[in-house]
Formats: C-alpha cells, sequence, structure tokens
C-alpha cells in the first residue's frame, strides 16, 4: 500500500459535515477539546452548533460517560434542538466508551444519532459512511439514499487514491500558475469565435464558488464573441435535501445572469460519477478550450492543455505534476461558502472580467 | 535501586508472593515499596494488618495532586501503594497505570529505596500494562505460574511482551497447584525460554490463615516452613544475577512439553 505523508482530513470531520448535510443542528464531539476545531469552526459559520465534551485525561482513565450525559442534557435544556449527532473521537472510542448507553441514560427530547468513529478508522469517508448508516437506521433517511450515497463515497475513496491527493506519498501545497495567463487564453479564443466549454464538477457547497466562472466566460462571450458550453452537476433532484438546496440556488444565479442552457451531469453529491459523464460530454463537444473547475481528476481523458481550478493546493501540485499547467487554484473558496446562499465571486472569474474589462491582450 | 515487577496469569498468587516478599526484604531492614497495580486493589492488604487504602486513582479522580497522595506504611515500614483503577467495563486501566507510574517515579521514588515490588496485573495486555517496564522503571521480571498449561501459556505471553520491550525476565517463580510432576516442568519450560526457576513455593494452608488475619505469612507465622520458603525466595531473587531477554516457545510445544512431562497421551 501506498504510504502518504501529508495530513489529510480524517473519518471525524467527513462524518461532521455529514451531519450537517443532514441538516442537524447541533454536533457534539465526545472526546478532547481541541479535536476537530478548525472544522467545527467552518461548521459553525454554516449553521451547526459543535460542541465538545472536553476530555481530560482522569476521563481516559475512568470512562466520560457522565461528562457526555451531562452535556445531551445541558444542551437539550438550552438549545432544544430538534437532532443532535455524537461523534466519538480517538480518544473516546480507543477507551471503548459506549455511546449509545449515555444517550438512553441522558434521556432527552432531541433525536440523537451517536456515531462510533475515531481518526484511524481508514479513509475520510468512512466517517460519512458511518453517519449515513446511523441516520438510516434511525429512519432519517431512506436506506436506498443511504446506499447509494455510500456507493459514491466508496467510488470518490478509490478516485482519490487513484488520481488525486493519496495517490502519491507527499505532495507539496502549490497555489497554481496565474490566473492572468488563463484569462488572456480564455478571452483570446473567444475573440477568434472559437468553442469554450466550462465543466463544473464540484463537492457539494464548494460549487458556490466554481460556479462563478461560468458568469465570467458568459460575460466575456457577450462581449468578445465566440461559442460556450456549460456543463455541470447541478441536478436539483438528487441528494439530501440541504445539497438539493445549493443546487436550486446555483442555478436560480446563473438563470439570473442569462445562462440556462446547462447539461446536467448529476447532483452535487455526485462528482465520483459525474466526473465520467461530464468527460463524454465534453468528447461530443470537442472544444478548443476546456475549462474544468471543482475536481478535475475526477474526470477522466483530460487533456494536458485543459484549464484545471481546483481549492486544494495539494491537489493543485499534483495537477502541475502531471503536467497540466493551467491549473490555477482557488484556495479561499472552502472559507468562504461554508455560510452562503449563492454564488461567490471567484478569482479566476475576476481576473477575466478584469481582462475583459481593460481589454488586455 | 532494585525494581521487580512481579507478572503471571491472573489467580496464579502473584499478590501473596509479592507481599511475602516485600514483607521479608523489610525484615533484613531493607527500604522496601510495593506497588499494586492491580484494580481491585486489594495486594496490600497483608502488609497492612488488613486495610484498604484509597488508590492512587482515586484520589486523583477526586481532584487530589499527584504530590500529595499519602503512601501508606505497612509490615516493618515497607511503603504501600495502589494504583487502583476504572470501574469494569469503563474507561482505560492502562491508561491509569502509566499515569500513575509516571507520577510516583517523579514525586516519590529516589535513591533512598533499596527494592520496588510491582505487583502487575495478570498479563501484558497492552501499553499500558507494560508500563512499569517501559522507560527503565522496573528492569527486571519475575513470572509466577504453576505446572498447568493455561499458566505456562500466560507465562510464555508475557514472555512475548518481555521480548517484545527487550526486557530482562530475572527467572519464573513456581506457585504450585500440585499438579504432576510441576517442579521439573516449570522448570524445563523456564530452561525452554532460555531462563531458570528461582523458587517453588508448595502449596500450605498457612498463608490462607495468615491472609485473613490480613497478615502475610512472615508476619503471622514467621517461623513456619512456608515463612523460611518465602525468606529463601527473596534472598534468591536479592542474589540473582544472570538475568536475560527470554524467548517465547510456540504454544503447540508448551503442551508437548506437558504431555511428555506428565504421561497424558
Ligand atoms: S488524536 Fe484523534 S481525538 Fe485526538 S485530536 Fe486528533 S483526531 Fe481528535
Amino acid at each position: 500500500m501506498n504510504r502518504v505523508l501529508h495530513p489529510r482530513p480524517n473519518p471525524i470531520i467527513a462524518a461532521m459535515y455529514t451531519l450537517r448535510d443532514l441538516d442537524v443542528d447541533l454536533i457534539i464531539l465526545h472526546g478532547p477539546a481541541g479535536c476537530g476545531f478548525m472544522a467545527s469552526r467552518r461548521l459553525e459559520e454554516a449553521g451547526v452548533k459543535v460542541m465538545t465534551t472536553g476530555m481530560q485525561e482522569n476521563d481516559l482513565i475512568f470512562g466520560a460517560e457522565e461528562n457526555l450525559i451531562d452535556v445531551l442534557r445541558t444542551v437539550d435544556r438550552d438549545f432544544t434542538p430538534k437532532t443532535i449527532g455524537i461523534i466519538g473521537t480517538c480518544a473516546s472510542m480507543i477507551i471503548g466508551e459506549n455511546l449509545d448507553s449515555a444517550v438512553r441514560k441522558a434521556g432527552i427530547r432531541a433525536m440523537v444519532l451517536p456515531v462510533d468513529v475515531h481518526g484511524c478508522s481508514g479513509a475520510n469517508t468512512n466517517g460519512a459512511i458511518r453517519v449515513l448508516e446511523v441516520a438510516a437506521s434511525k429512519g432519517l433517511i431512506p436506506v436506498h439514499e443511504c446506499e447509494r450515497q455510500k456507493a459514491m463515497l466508496t467510488k470518490a475513496t478509490a478516485i482519490e487514491k487513484d488520481r488525486g491527493i493519496t495517490s502519491r506519498t507527499y505532495l507539496e501545497p502549490s497555489n497554481g500558475a496565474t490566473k492572468l495567463a488563463v484569462a488572456l487564453k480564455i478571452t483570446k479564443a473567444l475573440r477568434e469565435g472559437q468553442t469554450i466549454a466550462v465543466t463544473l464538477n464540484a463537492k457539494k457547497e464548494t460549487a458556490y464558488g466554481f460556479a462563478d466562472i461560468f458568469r465570467a466566460v458568459e460575460m466575456a462571450k457577450r462581449k468578445l464573441g465566440g461559442r460556450t458550453v456549460c456543463i455541470a452537476n447541478l441536478d436539483r433532484t438528487v441528494g439530501l435535501p440541504r445539497i438539493r438546496r445549493y443546487s436550486e440556488d446555483i442555478l436560480r444565479d446563473l438563470g439570473g445572469s442569462g445562462i440556462t442552457d446547462i447539461q446536467i451531469t448529476g447532483g452535487l453529491d455526485e462528482y465520483p460519477i459525474a466526473g465520467e459523464k461530464a468527460a463524454d460530454m465534453l468528447d461530443a463537444v470537442d472544444a478548443e478550450v476546456r475549462i474544468i473547475a471543482g475536481l478535475p481528476h475526477s474526470l477522466p481523458r483530460l487533456r494536458r492543455d485543459d484549464v484545471l481550478v481546483t481549492d486544494q493546493p495539494r491537489e493543485l501540485r499534483n495537477y502541475l505534476d502531471k503536467g497540466f499547467q493551467n491549473s490555477v487554484g482557488e484556495i479561499s473558496t472552502h472559507a468562504d461558502v461554508m455560510s452562503t446562499h449563492s454564488i461567490i465571486d471567484s478569482e479566476l472569474g475576476n481576473t477575466i472580467r478584469e481582462v475583459v474589462e481593460k481589454d488586455y491582450r | 535501586m532494585r525494581q521487580i515487577a512481579i507478572y503471571g496469569k491472573g489467580g496464579i498468587g502473584k499478590s501473596t508472593i509479592s507481599a511475602n516478599l516485600a514483607a521479608g526484604f523489610a525484615e533484613r531492614g531493607l527500604n522496601t515499596w510495593y506497588v499494586g497495580c492491580d484494580p481491585k486493589a486489594d495486594g496490600s492488604m497483608t502488609l497492612l494488618g488488613g486495610r484498604k487504602i484509597p488508590t492512587f486513582l482515586e484520589q486523583k479522580k477526586e481532584g487530589g495532586k499527584d504530590e500529595d497522595y499519602s503512601v501508606a506504611d505497612g509490615f516493618k515500614g515497607v511503603k504501600c501503594v495502589e494504583i487502583g483503577g476504572p470501574l469494569a467495563g469503563v474507561g482505560c486501566a492502562g491508561r491509569g497505570i502509566i499515569v500513575a507510574v509516571h507520577a510516583l517515579y517523579k514525586e516519590f521514588f529516589d535513591d533512598r529505596i533499596d527494592i520496588i515490588i510491582y505487583d502487575v496485573p495478570g498479563d501484558v495486555v497492552c501499553g499500558g500494562f507494560a508500563a512499569p517496564l517501559r522507560e527503565g522503571f522496573a528492569n527486571e521480571v519475575f513470572i509466577v505460574t504453576s505446572g498447568e498449561y493455561l499458566s505456562l501459556y500466560a507465562a510464555n505471553n508475557i514472555c512475548r511482551g518481555l521480548n517484545n520491550l527487550g526486557v530482562d525476565l530475572g527467572g519464573m517463580v513456581c506457585n504450585s497447584r500440585e499438579v504432576d510432576d510441576e517442579e521439573s516442568s516449570v522448570s524445563e519450560f523456564a530452561e525452554r525460554i532460555g531462563s531458570k526457576l528461582v523458587g517453588f513455593v508448595p502449596r500450605d494452608r498457612v498463608v490462607r490463615d495468615c491472609e485473613n488475619l490480613g497478615r502475610t505469612v512472615i508476619e503471622g507465622a514467621p517461623d513456619s516452613e512456608q515463612a523460611k520458603r518465602f525468606r529463601r525466595l527473596g534472598e534468591r531473587i536479592l542474589e540473582n544475577k544472570k538475568k536475560n531477554i527470554p524467548s517465547p516457545m510456540a504454544p503447540e510445544d508448551i503442551r508437548e512439553l506437558l504431555r511428555k512431562r506428565t504421561g497424558s497421551t
């Protein structure tokens, strides 16, 4: 097995995000206070309350069931959540904490989803799978939806291993090529009457950031000529309600900018399989310039001159090392999209706008 | 400062042997510590006239500071400490031992001590239970066993742990269960793993009688044959120079050894 040295998200974090996707009101991390700290901040921006039981050394030795019961009762009383997710952490799972028993003893009104997961339980997607299974067992989501998402997550893990961030022992983070070169390439092609295909194959909320490229290219086409084709995984009928809402928001905003002719490849939680459909559509179009935003490596048959846009610095390094010289980064995307309900400006989009306005060539 | 750890299968009599060894050392005027690591915390009772002392971890749980921990004075001034542990099925006893051993080392142990005996729970099942051996805290191990298969199997497993940790075995102690050919079986086992039998403790009801009164045999029946045997075992442990990392046997070979010795077919 390939040893991977750079830090990666762990199952604890994936489980937290999946609880958010299920619209739970509150997440309790049963573990040390600092566990999942950065992710917790982000999730709080997205409107989920995140709490910790703040385990200490004595809790490791004597168990911390009392703490958890106490926190459950406190949050139930003070915040009256409808649903609460409890996430085990390395600390509590290694000492064998019994989350179910704590929930039973706490006897609170909220529906509670206890998730036995820890940082050492394999690929991060395993954390998401655990949450889905618990949600299905509680009747919060249908079993077939759980199975569909599990299949998707397993596929995502395989793609990461095959072509993505876990395919290499170490990846040095990179900020990618400058956006100016790429923006000039795009505007030049349009001026020459060529076709630009813009493909969105993004993961959930990050689509709010990447979708801006559709708007910028559309604006450039109106000013300069040429032709555009839009392909996106924005099926508003697929996935959990929260995720469908994202598609709904983005399609509404795109419509507002006059972009309605979009070829749909699948839902926002389907990027592993939607990537294949997108590649087929791109083959059929045969555009001179192809832009692929989100997680480009989930598309097969990429061309070396494709414009690849992603938000992960290590993924950028991965693309550059493989010879994709037009790889550009939208590094701040993830932080910016957490609390939004509409498309946000991207750096590449803004660069295209500036190039068109100032008539750079 | 000698620091020895007594390992062996659960219920084999480690606490009896450890407490009597401690009493024997103290009687000779050695500055002796007894550290009980079993969560049930009754190993030191016979050194303390039947008194059960609060455990280190109990006091820590109630917010006590390491340095305030009280150490009990037992028979002939043996210093007694019980580490304690969580309720059954809760938390991590191994972590408790790690924390307690570190604290003892930092706050209580110094050069004036002649010998420390760690009475360790059953087996080296995880890193926590190996804590007394780590970082040279205890540098010599004695394994208590009988001639029964399960107890030799556990002894062999402990050797596996010592081998992994690179810790020396001082020898084996046979606490008799009165099975056939017991002394020679244990002796052969000891040789096969590259060690030796340092003592044979026969079964004697005086042990139970004294324990019921909350005393070691050394204290309760000082002139008995059993007391003499414990003293002799103590001497042989003190004099013991030869120690080495054991090489465990394959478990099938233990059965084979016992079959051959006892003539079972
Ligand atoms: S080691 Fe595990 S429990 Fe501790 S902070 Fe990291 S992820 Fe959390």
